[in-house]
């Protein structure tokens, strides 16, 4: 490709030349405004609050601008109030196990969906095809008082289960489209062999959905990470908030102390950003195969 | 499959009793809960009375309520051609064979969407703030001057409604990007060659040829984008929480409101019905309604 188009440039009209200019710039300013709010962010919460609200574009350190602290950071990071790593570790659990959960019965449903025919298919079928077209926020009322009544809400697994049900259409759905492109031989010829039901499904079909398997994990964890309304609605304790919650809460705390509110941020921010900028193209791929086949 | 290689019933119970009865128990056994309750006059108390159809008498009178509705759909308009109109003509841009560096664009004009929406909704409040990013920038361009305290608000009931669905938009342009990036891959280089060779420019190109055959494509990001901002809540809920006043209320944001902060849950359960009712009524119709305009096309 790019030989290609090295080779089209040289022989282009003055008029393409300009549009192929034209369309550069286009996309580099799309770009830029895409990660520029992150690298605002990044060097505005070195600044103190009264640098920050004198200038709020200068680099610190830069053009006689005040040379960057770390006091933000400190103060977030120390102060106990803020229980900042109890939110993030909050969340790490209840995504992995999530993840762990959705993945597992995915699997389960997908491929029993794609090999099993029964009266019970259909049914099924459309049952978790439901839970991709309903909208959560018509079952924020009802679970919180299902929730309540079995004093379910403000427990560490409280989010689990909403993440795991919400999760799953799309995983079934996934795994089920890629078994049936696996021959049934496969399963037939462990049959003859003396494999159970059970064994093939683990041990042949499992380590074989693996690729599609990691695409749902991938779009999962990030839903799961960033979820926000079933957190608001199912868990008053602070101490079990996971970090969307805990940034709206610190939106209130901090009041208008808008770099140390770009500090908490930037360090819940942290581990997905990383996480992104090694994995972007798994990731991309993996979303938009879920947005498109699911 | 083999009859000789069937599991037996128990076995098919065994693995599919606890997904189902997860699912069922989040989503089915609260949505019938959520029906019932529609039909009462509930503040979360002991006492809960039963009234017929007068909440969803209510509901249809509530102004409200329809504001929020139609917000929705003005959050739903403005995302159809602001994020896929744009995200089309910058992967038009990116398709071709002029323009460089596509992989720094797909990582960079994706990494938005990976941020929840709490973060997003945040870092514009900042931006939006009266002496805030947006405003410096335009002052030291000398587009506004004087005092920021004269400077626009742009979060005020005026413009409430466009400003929140700024950042939404902005947020999934890459989103759509890449979806329609790979749609577009899939197609037959050869197509675009004989086009070239017999004249068509690149808008004919975009228009004529890519636009009809990722048309499924497009269909899937349309449903992506009716569905997604019909359930629009976190943004507007640390942005505006709907207001100032109901100026940016959406119906997620009132149901929220209605049944949590003023602890109506009776009311708030229509809500939510109604809420599941709409949504799936504007996703239908819209399927309906593209399904029927695109055959003619065909024809």
């Amino acid at each position: 490709m790019s030989k290609r188009s090295a080779k089209a440039k040289k022989h282009l009209s003055p008029s393409a030349r300009v549009g192929s200019i034209l369309m550069d710039v286009a996309l580099w300013v799309f770009s830029l405004t895409c990660i520029f709010p992150l690298i605002w962010m990044a060097y505005n919460s070195l600044k103190v609050k009264r640098v920050f609200n004198a200038d709020k574009l200068s680099i610190p350190g830069l053009f006689g601008a005040p040379l960057p602290t770390l006091d933000n950071y400190t103060r977030i990071l120390t102060n106990p109030d803020y229980h900042l790593f109890e939110s993030m570790w909050n969340s790490v659990r209840t995504t992995g196990i999530s993840i762990l959960g959705i993945v597992l019965f995915s699997f389960i449903v997908g491929y029993m969906l794609a090999r099993v025919k029964g009266k019970w298919n259909r049914p099924l079928y459309l049952m978790f095809l439901s839970g991709m077209l309903i909208p959560i926020h018509s079952l924020l009322v009802p679970i919180y008082v299902v929730f309540k009544e079995m004093n379910m809400t403000n427990q560490w697994f409280t989010l689990l289960l909403p993440y795991i049900s919400f999760g799953m259409p799309m995983g079934i759905f996934l795994v089920e489209g890629y078994v049936k492109g696996i021959p049934v031989s496969l399963e037939e010829a462990a049959a003859i062999d003396g494999s159970s039901f059970s064994r093939s499904m683990w041990s042949i079909i499992m380590p074989m959905c693996k690729p599609i398997l990691v695409t749902v994990a991938i779009i999962q964890v990030f839903s799961c990470w960033n979820e926000f309304s079933f957190a608001l609605v199912l868990i008053e304790n602070v101490h079990l908030q996971t970090i969307p919650l805990a940034l709206t809460q610190f939106k209130g705390q901090f009041g208008s102390d808008y770099p140390k509110q770009m500090a908490a941020m930037l360090i819940t921010m942290m581990p997905i950003v990383i996480i992104y900028f090694i994995f972007s193209k798994q990731i991309i791929q993996g979303m938009v195969a879920g947005a498109v086949k699911g | 499959m083999l009859n000789s290689i069937r599991p037996n019933k128990r076995t098919i119970l065994l693995y599919l009793f606890v997904p189902v009865l997860i699912f069922v128990f989040t989503v089915f056994y609260p949505l019938c809960r959520a029906v019932i309750y529609s039909f009462f006059e509930w503040k979360g108390g002991p006492n809960m009375t039963f009234n017929g159809l007068a909440n969803y008498r209510m509901l249809f009178a509530d102004k409200v309520f329809w504001q929020a509705f139609w917000h929705n759909i003005y959050l739903v308009v403005v995302c159809i051609i602001g994020q896929m109109g744009l995200a089309f003509i910058l992967v038009m841009f990116a398709n071709s064979r002029l323009t460089h560096a596509k992989a720094i664009h797909r990582t960079f004009g994706f990494f938005p969407s990976t941020i929840s929406a709490v973060c997003i909704g945040m870092i514009w409040n900042i931006i939006y703030l009266q002496d805030g990013l947006l405003n410096t920038v335009l002052n030291r361009l000398g587009l506004i001057t004087g005092n920021w305290m004269s400077w626009p608000n742009w979060l005020g009931t005026g413009n409430v409604m466009l400003a929140v669905s700024i950042p939404l938009v902005w947020q999934y342009i890459g989103y759509y990007m890449v979806i329609m990036f790979s749609a577009i891959a899939g197609i037959d280089s050869e197509i675009f060659e004989s086009a070239e060779i017999d004249g068509a420019n690149g808008f004919q190109k975009a228009v004529k040829i890519t636009l009809p055959l990722i048309k499924n494509t497009i269909l899937v990001c349309l449903t992506l984008c009716i569905a997604g901002n019909m359930k629009a809540f976190d943004n507007i809920y640390v942005m505006t929480q709907g207001g100032p006043g109901t100026a940016s209320m959406v119906m997620a944001m009132y149901g929220y409101n209605t049944s949590f902060r003023d602890s109506n849950l009776g009311y708030g359960s229509t809500i939510s019905v109604a809420i599941f009712v709409l949504s799936l009524a504007v996703i239908g119709g819209s399927q309906w309604l593209v399904k029927r305009t695109t055959k003619g096309v065909e024809a």
